[in-house]
C-alpha cells in the first residue's frame, strides 16, 4: 500500500516569477494553513522558497487531494489552477527526496534547498503538525539528501563566472583568507565579482579605475580601498588575485608589468581573471612563473566541465534517490506488516491455550507435572512449525507486495480495522 | 607470526590504495576514510610484525627487505599524517601505491639475522638507522606532494579542467607541505649524518667514506641550499618541486648502494 501523501505546489518548472511572488504567503497566513491542513489524523508540511511553494499533506480521506488543492488555492487565489501540479503516494516521496537533494532546484545541487526544506519541517513539527508517518517521510528525505551531497558532486562545480573565478582561486591559493583581491575595473562585472571573492573569505580589496570616483564608490561598497590607476604597480606587488573589467581597447596589464613585479613581491602566486572583452591583460602574462591567469574563453570552459559534471552527478544522485524511496517504502511495509504477524501469532496463541485447557481438563487424572511440561512443548511447537513459513514471507515481504498481509488478514480472520490503526 | 602480520598488513596496504585510488577516480569523499582506515589497520600491523621483528636481533634491519619494510613502514606513517592534517587525500592515490610497491621486495625478506658481533652492537646503530630511513621517508612523501604540485600546476598552465583538476589540492597547500617536509627531512638528514659519523668512527675508524655516505652529503648540501634559497630569495613552487625530486633521487642511490640486494655485507 503506498504511503498516504498528497503534495499540491507550484514551481519554477510550472509558474512564472510574477506567479510565484504572490504565493509568497506571510508567516501568519502559512501558519493557518498548516494548522487549518493538520487536524489529527492529518499532517501537513509547508515548503515555501523563491522558487517552489509546496504544500504536503497526510491523511486517511479519499478527497485528500481535493482538500489540499482547495487549501492552497484558497489561500493564495483561486486563478492559481493551471500552475499546480500534483503528486500522490509513491510519487510525492519521491517529489520530497528529489526537492531536499537539490535534484528539482533552478540550478542543480543549490546547497540552500535542503536547509530550507529542514526549515519548513521545524515550523510544522512546532505547530504539532509532523508527527507521525510525515516526520519519518522527512527524516528520510533528509538521509537521502545527505547521500547525495556525500556520495556524489553534484553541487560541488560553479557555474557562474564570478563563483567559477572563486572556483580557480581555491586552486592557487589555500583558501583566501587574508589574501588581497585588486578589481581593475570599477563596472557591474567587478562588483559582482568583488562580492563574490570578499563572501569566499579575501580580507582586502583594492579597486583601481581610470575615474578615480567609480572606484572610489565601489570600494566604499565592498569596504576597499580605492587606488589611483598611474599606481597599478603597487598595487600588483600588494594583490593576490586580480580581476580586469575595463573597457580599454588594449591590454592594461602587460607582460613587462607583471615581470617586473614579480621580485619585489618574493614570487608570490599571482592569479589574474581577465573578464573584459577585448582583453585587458596580455595573454603572455600566463607564461611567467608562478603567474595564473584567464580569460573569459577559459572561464567559460571551467563553467562548461562543471555543468557536465553536474549533469552527471545528477545522474547518480536521481539513482540514490530511487534507493532510498525504495528503502523507506520498504520499512513503511515492515512496519505495516508487523500488526497482523502479531494478530496472527496471538490469535494461535490464545487457541492453543484454550484447546489445551480443554484437553486437560478432560483427562480422568491429572498429568504430573513433567508430562504437563511435555504436552505444553508438543502444542508450542504444532503452532511454531505452522506459523513458520507465513511468518517468514511477511517479515521479508516487499514493498507494494503488501497485498499479502491482506490475505493473510482476509485468511486468518484477523481484525481489518484494527490492522490499520496498528501501524505507528 | 611475524610473516602473518606483514602479508596481512600487504594487503591492508593494497586495499587501502585501491579505495585511494577510487577517491582519485570517482571523487567520493566516503571512501577517503576507508581509505584510511584501511591503511591504519596495515600499519598498525606492519609495526607489531616489525617490532616482533627486530626485538629478536638487536634492533638492526638485516638486508634489503627488511630496511626497505622498515622504510615503507615510516613512508605510511608520514602520509598518513599528512593525510590527516592537509585532508589530502587525493596524495594517497599517489603515495600508498608507491608505499605497497616498496613493501613487495619485503615480502620474500630474510628471517632473523644472528646477533651483531660484538663489534657492532652499537647504541646508536639502530637509532642511526631509523633516522637515516626516517629521512627518506619524509623525502619520499616531499616527492609525492612535489609530483602532486606538478601535475596541479601542469592543468592550471595547460588550462585543462578535467574531473581529476577539481580533485588536486590547491598549488598553496602543495608548496606548503613541500617547505615543512623538506625542513623535516633535513633535520633527519643532518642527524643521519652526526650520528653515522659517530658510529663509523666506532666501528671502522679507518675505513673512508663510500659512495652511500658521500650521496647523503651531496644531498644534504642540496636541501640545505633549497631551504636557503626558498627563505632568502623566495623560491617556491615549480622549481622546488622539480629540485625536491632530484634531491630524493640521490638519496635513493644512497640507500641502494648501502642496501640493495646485491650488497654483500
Amino acid at each position: 500500500m503506498s504511503p498516504p501523501l498528497v503534495v499540491v505546489g507550484l514551481s519554477h518548472h510550472t509558474a512564472p516569477v510574477d506567479v510565484r511572488e504572490r504565493l509568497a504567503l506571510p508567516e501568519t497566513s502559512r501558519t493557518e494553513l498548516l494548522q487549518a491542513m493538520a487536524q489529527a489524523p492529518a499532517e501537513a508540511l509547508l515548503v515555501s522558497t523563491c522558487n517552489r511553494v509546496e504544500l504536503y499533506v497526510v491523511g486517511p480521506w479519499p478527497d485528500l487531494h481535493d482538500r489540499t488543492h482547495a487549501a492552497l488555492a484558497n489561500a493564495a487565489g483561486n486563478d492559481l489552477a493551471p500552475f499546480l501540479y500534483a503528486h500522490h503516494g509513491e510519487a510525492a516521496v519521491l517529489h520530497l527526496f528529489r526537492v531536499a537533494a537539490s535534484l528539482d532546484s533552478m540550478v542543480l545541487g543549490e546547497p540552500q534547498i535542503l536547509g530550507q526544506v529542514k526549515d519548513a519541517f521545524e515550523q510544522a513539527q512546532k505547530l504539532g503538525a509532523a508527527r507521525g508517518e510525515l516526520a519519518r517521510i522527512c527524516a528520510a528525505a533528509f538521509g537521502s539528501a545527505k547521500r547525495v551531497r556525500t556520495e556524489t558532486e553534484l553541487g560541488r562545480a560553479a557555474t557562474s563566472m564570478a563563483s567559477a573565478a572563486v572556483e580557480m582561486a581555491r586552486h592557487i591559493f589555500d583558501g583566501l583568507e587574508g589574501k588581497t583581491v585588486l578589481l581593475v575595473g570599477a563596472g557591474e562585472m567587478a562588483e559582482l565579482a568583488g562580492k563574490h571573492l570578499v563572501s569566499a573569505g579575501a580580507s582586502k580589496v583594492l579597486v583601481t579605475n581610470r575615474t578615480l570616483e567609480r572606484a572610489e564608490a565601489l570600494a566604499a561598497s565592498l569596504n576597499g580601498q580605492a587606488v589611483p590607476f598611474d599606481r597599478m604597480n603597487e598595487s600588483l606587488i600588494l594583490a593576490d588575485v586580480v580581476v580586469c573589467s575595463t573597457a580599454s581597447p588594449s591590454p592594461v596589464i602587460t607582460k613587462e608589468m607583471v615581470a617586473s613585479v614579480l621580485k619585489p613581491r618574493k614570487h608570490r602566486p599571482l592569479f589574474l581573471v581577465d573578464l573584459a572583452v577585448p582583453r585587458d591583460v596580455d595573454p603572455a602574462v600566463h607564461d611567467l612563473e608562478g603567474v595564473y591567469s584567464y580569460d573569459v574563453d577559459d572561464i567559460q570552459k571551467v563553467i562548461t566541465e562543471n555543468q557536465a559534471a553536474r549533469a552527471a552527478a545528477a545522474a547518480k544522485a536521481e539513482v540514490l534517490v530511487a534507493e532510498e524511496v525504495a528503502r523507506y517504502i520498504r520499512q513503511r511495509a515492515l512496519r505495516e506488516q508487523v500488526p497482523v504477524l502479531a494478530q496472527l501469532r496471538a490469535r494461535a496463541e490464545q487457541i492453543r491455550r484454550a484447546e489445551l485447557e480443554r484437553a486437560l481438563s478432560n483427562l480422568p487424572a491429572p498429568l504430573t507435572p513433567e508430562q504437563a511440561k511435555v504436552v505444553e512443548a508438543m502444542t508450542s511447537a504444532i503452532i511454531n512449525k505452522m506459523l513458520h513459513q507465513p511468518t517468514a514471507k511477511l517479515r521479508a515481504v516487499q514493498s507494494g507486495e503488501s497485498e499479502l498481509a491482506d490475505a493473510a488478514a482476509e485468511l486468518f480472520g484477523l481484525d481489518g480495522a484494527a490492522r490499520k490503526a496498528g501501524e505507528g | 607470526m611475524v610473516r602473518t602480520a606483514f602479508a596481512l598488513a600487504f594487503h591492508l596496504y593494497a586495499l587501502g590504495a585501491l579505495a585511494y585510488l577510487s577517491v582519485l577516480a570517482q571523487g567520493w569523499r566516503g571512501l577517503a576514510w576507508l581509505a584510511r582506515g584501511l591503511t591504519f589497520a596495515g600499519w598498525v600491523l606492519h609495526g607489531v610484525g616489525l617490532v616482533m621483528l627486530f626485538s629478536q636481533q638487536g634492533w638492526v634491519p638485516n638486508g634489503f627487505g627488511q630496511a626497505v619494510s622498515l622504510l615503507a613502514f615510516l613512508l605510511v606513517a608520514i602520509f598518513l599524517a599528512v593525510d590527516l592534517r592537509a585532508r589530502a587525500a587525493l596524495l594517497g592515490a599517489f603515495l600508498s601505491p608507491a608505499a605497497v610497491a616498496v613493501l613487495v621486495p619485503s615480502l620474500w625478506m630474510e628471517g632473523p639475522a644472528p646477533e651483531l658481533a660484538e663489534g657492532l652492537r652499537q647504541p646508536l646503530l639502530p637509532v642511526h638507522i631509523t633516522v637515516a630511513l626516517a629521512g627518506l621517508a619524509v623525502f619520499g612523501v616531499a616527492t609525492g606532494v612535489a609530483g602532486v604540485y606538478l601535475a596541479a600546476e601542469r592543468m592550471l598552465k595547460g588550462k585543462r579542467f578535467g574531473p581529476f583538476f577539481r580533485r588536486v589540492p590547491s598549488l598553496e597547500l602543495l608548496d606548503d607541505l613541500n617547505r615543512r617536509l623538506v625542513a623535516w627531512g633535513f633535520i633527519a638528514l643532518s642527524l643521519t649524518l652526526l650520528t653515522g659519523a659517530w658510529v663509523q668512527a666506532r666501528i671502522r675508524p679507518a675505513e673512508r667514506w663510500g659512495p652511500a655516505e658521500l650521496a647523503v652529503v651531496v644531498a644534504w648540501i642540496a636541501f640545505g641550499v633549497l631551504l636557503q634559497a626558498r627563505i632568502f630569495a623566495g623560491w617556491r613552487g615549480r622549481r622546488v618541486a622539480i629540485l625536491t625530486m632530484a634531491g630524493f633521487g640521490v638519496l635513493v642511490v644512497s640507500f641502494v648502494s648501502r642496501y640493495g640486494p646485491w650488497v654483500t655485507r
